[in-house]
């Protein structure tokens, strides 16, 4: 399932009115109920489009895929993450993101923050190149190896 | 009761604590390695997170990872299983800092009772019989020998930091004693980075009775019997019973009553085992505590009727034992094969894909395991596969109904020690109760001849 693919169903059930949906597929499980601001794993929508009633979301991880497993084309490398935490995209709720989609990026370079423990990591860039795809907002929890990042590799 | 329990631990015992979970109506958080991504455990429980890539170190032993995972995924509590973290006092202090509940006994119990000499001591000023041996780490030769003569040979050096046969040296004498202490100190240092050693008496062909307790945090403790553990090979259980074929009801009162006092003594809480040598004159020894739940718990568990994972829960989580000593009630025998992922012949790990699988069900069986057909054994953690449990009216129906498993279990595409099993079932000496923990030395003796304790 995709962020369009949920995009759909949500607007879906928004129009449809419906308070509780549950859909399993292939080792996704999707569960939406709306009314309840308690989360479990949320994942905050692109803002404006679906902001009517708060929904929940959970969405259970399939366990022998990575979430959100994205298609790589040949050539493209993902930054994956080397440990569990929440994910952030700029250095405080404040500043502008690290890096956006199609900046170019240095060795080194730091493409976000994982907070863990009340710790700030950050993760540099192993690869220099241009970044394609980010997988992630900010605030969301990410496992150890959970794609971040797609960077088309400069050389 | 708790939110969500995050389950730090793999395998079967993972599978254990989320079944408990799943019976009080717990939600669940699985963590696992990248070699345990397709695991029943991960699978089962209500939410995964993977922590890491195979080694362990990296994942089941990565305490800010499994901390990490509790904070995103809103778990309150985490129970740690056995092995890796169960008996770390360092988790159990985290977990208290971030507000979770370590579903265990305290921070300074694990601590006292994982420094096997500071263990000793306070167990003898509470009165429980100990091993004699020297009051605390010897040092210099003279002292050794002295300290010894004193205790009588034959003696045991020990590491005071470790376990599972490691920097421990059987003595006969006073000539052998320099350089026995000398290796014991070395290999103290190699394998736990402490070098102290203490001196014991030796007690010849004992055998390995346990008793279970179970503490809540209002002071009440309860024993629920004994386990008979004296097979093992190289200090590793293979199988265990309970109760045991050769203790009275008056030594068991008594060992059990023991036990209660050892665990008071230290303000102990959630489960424990506390380990005793008997020897052949009806004497016992306190020897260690384990401050976790252990791997035999199920043969208890069958004759005693009670769960004690949950109870473990209701614990942690502030209520006080769902029972009295007066309540315990014990029936029947059970008894525990651990089959292992190993060569039956040389004992040598044998990890694989096991290609067909068939586990037996009947009366009295109970299997406890996270093996199914396609299932990965991984090289990278125990060779442990699976709990074959059976219990019985009496030993003799226990038995029988343990050969009936093993004779019928399918387990292919890796080799395992069922076949030592069926063995040591049809053993005499076995099937009579009349072993001790030097049954393995006889059964199978090691190949190479060693001169001290393996």
């Amino acid at each position: 399932m995709n962020l369009k693919e949920l995009k759909e169903i949500l607007q879906i059930l928004e129009d449809q009115e419906i308070t509780e949906f549950e859909l399993e597929q292939e080792g996704t499980k999707l569960r939406v109920r709306r009314g309840e601001s308690k989360a479990a794993i949320s994942r905050p929508l692109a803002a404006g489009a679906n902001a009517q009633a708060p929904h929940e979301v959970t969405e259970e991880a399939a366990p022998d895929v990575p979430i959100e497993p994205p298609p790589v084309e040949s050539g493209l490398t993902i930054v994956k993450s080397p440990i569990v935490g929440t994910f952030y995209r700029s250095p405080d709720p404040n500043s502008a993101p690290f890096v956006n989609i199609g900046d170019a990026v240095k060795i080194g370079q730091v493409l976000c923050i994982i907070e863990a423990m009340k710790l700030m990591n950050e993760i540099e860039a192993e690869v220099a190149g241009e970044i394609v795809k980010v997988h992630h907002e900010s605030g969301q929890p990410v496992q150890f190896g959970e794609p971040l990042f797609t960077v088309r590799p400069s050389s | 009761m708790f939110k969500k329990i995050l389950v730090a631990n793999r395998g079967e015992i993972a599978l254990r604590v989320l079944w408990a979970c799943k019976e009080l109506g717990v939600p669940t958080v699985a963590v696992y390695s990248e070699a345990d991504q397709g695991s029943l455990h991960v699978r089962f429980a209500d939410q995964a997170v993977c922590i890491g890539p195979a080694r362990s170190i990296e994942s089941y032993l990565n305490i800010p990872a499994i901390i990490s995972a509790a904070e995103i995924t809103g778990a309150d509590a985490i129970h740690p299983g056995y092995g890796f973290l169960a008996e770390s006092s360092y988790l159990a202090e985290i977990c208290e800092a971030c507000n979770i509940k370590f579903i265990g006994p305290g921070p300074q119990a694990i601590r006292l009772m994982g420094d096997k000499s500071r263990a000793k001591k306070a167990m003898q000023k509470a009165g429980v019989p100990v091993v004699p041996g020297s009051p605390g780490v010897v040092e210099d030769e003279e002292k050794a020998i002295r300290v010894a003569r004193d205790i009588g040979f034959p003696v045991i050096l020990k590491a005071s930091a470790g376990g599972g046969g490691r920097g421990m040296r059987v003595v006969r004498n006073a000539g052998e004693l320099p350089p026995a202490l000398r290796a014991a100190q070395a290999e103290a240092a190699a394998s736990f980075g402490v070098a102290d050693v203490y001196i014991e008496k030796y007690v010849v062909g004992p055998r390995h009775i346990e008793i279970q307790v179970m503490a809540d945090s209002k002071g009440n403790v309860v024993h629920l019997g004994e386990r008979e553990c004296s097979i093992q090979r190289r200090h590793q259980k293979i199988i265990e019973e309970a109760p045991s074929p050769v203790l009275t009801d008056k030594l068991r009162r008594r060992m059990g009553r023991t036990a209660v006092e050892a665990a008071a003594a230290v303000q102990y809480v959630n489960a424990g085992t506390i380990e005793f040598l008997l020897d052949a004159d009806g004497n016992y020894y306190f020897m260690e505590m384990n401050t976790r739940i252990q791997v035999e718990h199920g043969v208890s568990e069958l004759v005693s009727g009670r769960d004690l994972v949950k109870e473990q829960i209701h614990v942690a989580a502030g209520q006080p034992l769902s029972f009295a000593q007066k309540d315990i009630v014990m029936s029947g025998h059970a008894l525990e094969c651990r089959i292992n992922a190993e060569d039956p012949y040389t004992f040598v790990p044998s990890p694989g894909v096991i290609r067909h699988f068939y586990a037996p069900g009947g009366p009295g069986v109970r299997i406890d395991t996270f093996a199914h057909e396609g299932c990965e054994i991984s090289p990278y953690y125990d060779s442990l596969v699976m709990k074959l449990m059976t219990h019985g009216r009496d030993r003799t129906e226990a038995i029988a109904r343990m050969r009936r498993c093993l004779d019928v279990m399918v387990i292919e595409g890796i080799k395992t020690n069922i076949p030592v099993h069926r063995r040591i079932l049809d053993d005499p000496d076995f099937v009579a109760g009349r072993f001790d923990t030097r049954f393995m030395d006889r059964f199978a003796p090691e190949k190479k001849a060693v001169p001290s304790a393996s």
